[in-house]
């Protein structure tokens, strides 16, 4: 492949992929994003391709292996096109009943089809299942059409086009301007309004700029970002062209963690193909314009997600925060001026560049445009990464496109935002998710974690575990964060431990206030959310555990027993069966006991009695 | 002859060894009585001809003396004059002197002691030597 | 400039100033911890925390790094800013809940008790010596290692550093002395000590000289000054207000053209560590008497109070017997014959001193072989001294030893010595031994003299001209002497002959003018033949060559007479005055005739 030259290369390149690609040929793609690569997506690739070339239809039936689709519970998902027919949950075992019937004869498996747990419906079609249905995918959309290790699959859904525009027919203030007006804002955590810190980067003094993708994506449970780089990282590649060229950089870098080595292989690959086709590099398409990218890995230190860690860390320093008093856009790395946008921000670039600044403004709410991806997780149905539009409530969210709560519990509360975000309650669940909203119930936004539970957690618990992973990552440098986060766990280990007194709540309190207002970085500024709004939210558990010295979720160890309900239990044994420790007594069809100096609280008797007479007390 | 006595003719430079030799006068120190001292400026400004001159008069020694090598009030005075006497060793034997009968010494300003021992070593040398006949031999 | 409030006052500032600088012009004070003057700040203990008002929303920012901008609105006491802080250091009162500086901090800000569980820490992970090491030494031999509450100060993988240069930076920024150089560096570290302090106090490399230098300022020591070993630190410059130091002053030579010089260069305490029978170096108590100078003088190192050493070397007890053994090193056929003049004086004044400041029931024995009470008023001294109850003991002592033969020598330092008068062998216990050492010529006195021309006498000390006549010259015209150069003698004697050098040299300068000796040469122009050989042979090139003429002419402002041009002149043109050649003849025959007259 030599370099393509200049405008007209690209769109004769691009029409000719395009013309190769016959709309009616049969392709099936299967997943290979994180989660259904865990599953097994490798060896399902290998049964059918053996199947296929078994059964002579090599010449007839593409196989695709592409990044993640986002319906991870369901994985390894296999989509087969034209028809769209979609296989969740694929086994290698499934394969020549899936090439005999549907690849050969055409026809549909019925049984082998997703079934929705809330009408179940056996449903063919990707976009008709809910958890789809209502997405609004943007970013995503793509990803479940394209080999990421092919370029020409990206310029095949028209990549790289809105390049060619910014190179051939914008000027930077226009990209500015265009990026601006899209209201587009940062999908990191912090929602900077994206077009004003280009803007602010290009006006400021200093010789070199700097363009940086952080992929540091370091939330316990998110995996958005690494998904995008996994599956479409030509999209990444692109918005961050199109960034370098507004703000006048010639020097990039994507801070990716170590621990995403798919993730790495695959930008790597992008960036190496895309220098091959002339996207990347010097004179970029014959426009006069140099960009080059350097892949840095990190070494997974949660805080050097923020960006002046970061930009230590690129430096070959310790990865520790410093004031940001002075803005990285104006003195970032090595003292340039730096634009750092997160892997998301950046891939949705170029969907603005293409579909007008406009149409991205018309979605979302006033001040939060566009779409957003959420990972979410937890005690929900349809685990995956979900994009809508700003301002879906988080009903939509967790019940429409996430199914709801399994195992018929009730929901308790979602925690956004990653481990410095806030629990939000039920009573707000109709709440549409959008910067400001989140933040006036005392969560945030982040990068777009989001973390379902029932009514078998303990809030207090929920506190104390974010504190204990955020205590480990602060940097330690600064007083309220090192000792402030510190102490708050502290007062909560006693609390879960049932040596929680009065008083403490209120002590709580104040040094989140302190912690909150006086840290040096984001990291301590938003690390007391979890406590404060499980306080706001859940005070009541607070009190039950210090006061009642009770565990009204059935958590904290200390804090409560199992009783087996004398009228509930039908003595169907199971519970005698399943325990460790022989701590439960009964004979069959009689009401069984347990043994509360036996017992070790493990809550395999809870969790398997069918008629719930096993109660926490 | 056991009651020869020598005589010694000192040419001695003001700085150090005329210095030296009061010193050993007002420290006391007893050192034989042969000697007579000749002040000058300078060991340098010591022409041949006086040492000579001495000799042929009826000195039986010459004792030139003066400052330390580098501590000479004059810069390089001494080693002019080391220069010097060297030569005069050289020409004396023709005169039919014996060249020990000329000295040639360095004693600071301070060693009172040592310019007491330097003389009191000459003089069982010179007396072990006998007179300076040179001059009876010689026509004047 | 910029204009903002502060505290509700309109203030101007410079722009890229810090809130906290602009706060210490206009006498606002505002807590700190991790800042210091010659450190980038860095915002760490966030105590310096301030309420910034930017017209939508208030923020708490540190004023340490925190740049003023026109029309920002700040608040550097409100209730929230002293909230916050009180917690801080709350927090940091849990972490070193026994260390005293935390524990003053907390008291400023009224905290008596915290109510978080007490920790047992030293370090508030301020990164003061942290910074200094990396930003100031340019080393970094120590850094914050690990992460979160694991953070700590460490060197590379605990092992003591190679790189540390031993400079104790780090130690000296440390505010809770957590910091020891000791458990950081490879080298043990090699205290300065104070030469005017006798070696008994430690000193910096930045430092004044002593209490009452002329001029009064301060020195910095060149060779353990790490700025001008490495280039690096200069940490003394952001603290110096007058903006005085410069650590880039090289050496120079500066060329004085003077009428004349006095020397005045003193002299040197005799060393008694060769003397092994006194123990000195061995014993710790057992001081020389300058060192025991110090110790009773009200700007040393202990203020005035006599303390000796306790068992760990440091002065801390107050003596409850000392002997004063006079003599040592002066008066001795092993060392200096002579006389050091002083000693008895101020034997007698340290006994008096010692009574009088460390109580009367101190003990005081003095071993003396005479005492020479002299001047005036001294001898009234000594009988004072007398009845004050201080032991004097004719006989000087032998020997000091720590070995004791009797219970109450136990741990004390026995001076053995024989009373003559009594003539009886003494052993006498006591806490503290000073040696009254001999005055002895400066070791470099030989150097000095060769430069200025000026002898040494048999002890080593200048010689004057003439003991009686001219004991202020020297053998060099306009070189004067004074003080303990010129041999042992105390401050009115030296004060007296230094006032008369003085008063020589103004002599010399009223006049204005020099003469000239007449000793000095002249070439008779009927004899020179015009060799020239006196022009290369002349130190002071004071012999010019008249070409008109055909001859050498003699400059006889420069001619200094030392006569090498006459010595060596062929023709006997060049001669000295008073030297010349007839008359050193004439002189040679007046004593050969006196000779062969009168025998030798």
């Amino acid at each position: 492949m030599s370099k393509l030259q200049s405008q007209k290369d690209y769109e004769d390149f691009r029409d000719q992929v395009k013309k190769e690609r016959d709309p009616e040929r049969l392709l099936v793609s299967i997943c290979a994003g994180s989660g259904c690569g865990a599953y097994g997506t490798e060896e399902v690739r290998e049964a059918l391709e053996q199947e296929v070339s078994k059964n002579g239809l090599k010449q007839k039936v593409e196989v695709k292996v592409t990044g993640c689709h986002g319906f991870c519970e369901q994985g390894p998902i296999m989509v087969i096109h034209p028809q769209g027919i979609f296989y969740p949950k694929v086994k290698p075992a499934d394969i020549p009943e899936i090439v005999a019937e549907t690849i050969v004869k055409g026809e549909v498996i019925k049984g082998k089809l997703y079934k929705d747990p809330v009408s179940k419906k056996r449903i063919q079609k990707e976009e008709d299942i809910p958890f789809y249905k209502g997405q609004h995918r943007i970013v995503f959309g793509n990803n479940g059409m394209i080999d990421p290790a092919k370029i020409d699959d990206y310029i095949a859904v028209d990549g790289y086009s809105a390049l060619v525009k910014v190179l051939f027919s914008m000027s930077p203030e226009e990209v500015i301007s265009a990026i601006k007006e899209s209201g587009l804002r940062g999908r990191g955590a912090g929602g900077f309004p994206t077009g004003i810190k280009w803007e602010t980067c290009r006006k400021a003094h200093g010789d070199i700029r700097y363009v940086m993708c952080n992929a540091d994506e370091g939330d316990p449970g998110a995996y958005m970002d690494r998904s995008l780089l996994e599956g479409n990282p030509q999209s990444v590649l692109e918005g961050m062209i199109i960034g370098a060229y507004a703000i006048g950089s010639h020097d990039g870098f994507i801070y990716v963690r170590n621990e995403y080595p798919l993730a790495v292989k695959n930008i790597g690959i992008a960036i190496k193909q895309a220098e091959e086709y002339g996207l990347l590099g010097k004179n970029i398409l014959g426009s006069g314009f140099d960009f080059t990218v350097k892949i840095s890995r990190g070494g997974g230190a949660f805080i050097c997600g923020e960006s002046t860690a970061l930009m230590r860390s690129l430096e070959g320093q310790v990865g520790r925060p410093r004031a940001k008093y002075v803005h990285t856009v104006d003195k970032g790395y090595r003292d340039s001026p730096s634009t750092l946008n997160n892997v998301e921000t950046w891939a949705n670039v170029p969907v603005i560049i293409n579909k007008g600044a406009e149409w991205y403004a018309s979605l979302g709410t006033e001040r939060s445009k566009g779409t957003k991806v959420f990972s979410l997780v937890g005690k929900v149905r349809n685990t995956g990464l979900v994009e809508v539009p700003m301002g879906a409530s988080l009903r939509t969210i967790i019940f429409d496109i996430g199914g709801g709560i399994p195992k018929k519990r009730k929901f308790k509360a979602v925690q956004t935002g990653g481990p410095s975000g806030g629990c939000i309650p039920e009573d707000l669940l109709d709440l549409p998710v959008d910067y400001q909203r989140l933040a006036e119930v005392g969560s945030i936004m982040g990068s777009g974690g989001m973390i379902v539970m029932d009514q078998d957690t303990c809030m207090v618990d929920v506190a104390r575990y974010f504190l204990d992973f955020l205590q480990e990552e602060s940097c330690g440098q600064c007083v309220p964060c090192r000792e402030g986060i510190k102490r708050l766990l502290e007062i909560l280990t006693d609390i879960c431990a049932g040596n929680g007194k009065e008083g403490d709540i209120e002590l709580l309190e104040e040094l989140a206030g302190t912690v909150s207002k006086l840290s040096l970085c984001a990291l301590g500024g938003t690390a007391p959310n979890p406590v404060l709004s499980t306080i706001r939210y859940f005070r009541k558990e607070y009190e039950a555990h210090i006061y009642d010295k009770k565990c009204p979720s059935g958590v904290c160890k200390e804090l409560f027993y199992y009783e087996i309900d004398e009228k509930k239990c039908n003595g169907c044994h199971v519970c005698f069966l399943r325990c460790p420790q022989e701590a439960i007594s009964g004979e069959k069809k009689k009401p069984h006991t347990i043994d509360q100096e036996k017992c070790i609280k493990c809550s395999i008797c809870y969790e398997s009695c069918k008629v719930d007479a096993v109660a926490i007390k | 002859m056991e009651d020869y006595e020598p005589t010694i003719i000192a040419f001695t430079c003001n700085w150090c060894t005329y210095t030296a030799a009061d010193l050993a006068g007002t420290s006391r120190l007893s050192y034989p009585p042969n000697v007579r001292l000749i002040r000058v400026m300078c060991t340098g400004m010591v022409d041949p001809k006086y040492v000579i001159k001495a000799l042929l008069e009826g000195a039986d020694a010459v004792l030139i003396s003066g400052c330390h090598i580098g501590d000479c009030h004059y810069m390089n005075g001494n080693l002019k004059a080391r220069r010097r006497v060297k030569l005069l060793k050289e020409l004396l034997p023709r005169f039919g002197f014996d060249e020990q009968r000329v000295k040639l010494t360095w004693i600071g300003a301070s060693d009172g002691i040592q310019f007491a021992e330097t003389i009191t070593e000459m003089v069982p040398k010179l007396k072990a030597l006998g007179p300076n006949e040179v001059r009876n031999q010689m026509v004047l | 400039m910029v204009t903002f409030t502060l505290n509700g006052r309109q203030v101007e500032a410079e722009e890229g100033s810090t809130i906290l600088e602009v706060a210490e012009t206009y006498n606002v004070k505002i807590p700190t911890l991790c800042n210091h003057k010659a450190l980038e700040p860095a915002g760490l203990c966030r105590l310096c925390t301030v309420e910034v008002y930017d017209g939508r929303r208030t923020r708490f920012v540190t004023s340490c790094n925190y740049p003023v901008w026109g029309g920002m609105e700040v608040k550097t006491d409100s209730e929230d800013v002293i909230r916050h802080r009180k917690m801080i250091v709350e927090l940091l009162l849990a972490r070193c809940p026994n260390n005293e500086f935390v524990k003053g901090l907390a008291a400023e800000f009224g905290i008596e008790a915290t109510r978080f569980k007490l920790e047992e820490d030293d370090c508030v992970l301020c990164g003061l010596c942290v910074r200094m090491c990396a930003e100031r030494m340019g080393v970094s031999a120590i850094s914050m290692t690990g992460r979160g509450t694991d953070i700590r100060v460490e060197t590379p993988f605990q092992i003591k550093s190679d790189a540390c240069q031993v400079c104790g930076a780090c130690e000296s920024v440390c505010p809770t002395g957590r910091i020891d150089v000791r458990e950081i560096a490879k080298y043990e570290p090699r205290p300065l000590l104070s030469d005017w302090e006798v070696g008994l106090q430690e000193r910096g490399a930045a430092y004044m000289p002593f209490p009452q230098a002329v001029p009064l300022a301060a020195v910095i020591d060149g060779e353990a000054c790490a700025h001008v070993r490495t280039g690096n630190c200069g940490v003394c410059r952001e603290f110096c207000e007058a903006g005085a130091i410069d650590l880039d002053m090289k050496e120079e030579i500066i060329e004085v053209e003077v009428g004349s010089i006095i020397l005045a260069t003193g002299y040197d305490l005799m060393d008694p560590s060769p003397m092994k029978q006194y123990g000195y170096g061995v014993y710790p108590n057992v001081f020389t008497s300058l060192e025991f100078e110090r110790l009773s003088n009200a700007t040393g190192p202990t203020g005035g109070v006599i303390l000796i050493r306790d068992e760990n070397g440091e002065l801390t007890v107050p003596p409850k017997s000392v002997a004063i053994l006079h003599c040592i090193g002066s008066r001795d056929v092993n060392h200096h014959e002579y006389c050091s003049r002083v000693c008895c004086m101020y034997a007698l004044k340290y006994g008096h001193l010692i009574k009088e400041k460390v109580g009367h029931e101190t003990k005081v024995y003095n071993f003396y072989i005479d005492l020479r009470c002299f001047g005036k008023g001294y001898e009234e001294f000594y009988r004072r001294l007398q009845e004050e109850g201080i032991t004097f003991i004719r006989g000087k002592a032998a020997e000091i030893t720590d070995q004791a033969i009797t219970p109450e020598e136990e741990g004390k330092l026995v001076v053995i010595g024989e009373d003559t008068l009594l003539g009886k062998r003494l052993r006498v216990p006591v806490d503290a031994v000073i040696l009254c050492m001999a005055m002895e010529a400066r070791s470099d006195a030989l150097d000095v003299g060769r430069i200025f021309g000026v002898s040494q006498g048999a002890d080593g000390f200048f010689l004057e001209e003439h003991p009686k006549l001219g004991p202020l010259n020297t053998a060099t015209d306009g070189v004067f002497i004074a003080g303990a150069c010129q041999g042992p003698k105390d401050i009115p004697d030296a004060v007296s002959q230094a006032s008369g050098a003085a008063a020589k040299s103004l002599a010399l300068a009223t006049l204005g003018k020099v003469l000239v000796p007449s000793t000095i040469s002249w070439i008779d122009p009927n004899i020179c033949a015009g060799c020239q050989t006196c022009i290369g042979l002349c130190p002071y090139t004071a012999i010019e060559f008249d070409a008109r003429r055909g001859v050498s002419v003699v400059n006889e402002a420069l001619c200094k007479g030392c006569g090498s041009c006459a010595g060596f002149c062929p023709s006997g043109a060049a001669q000295v005055r008073h030297f010349n050649q007839k008359q050193i003849f004439a002189e040679l025959d007046g004593v050969m005739d006196a000779i062969s007259a009168v025998g030798i």
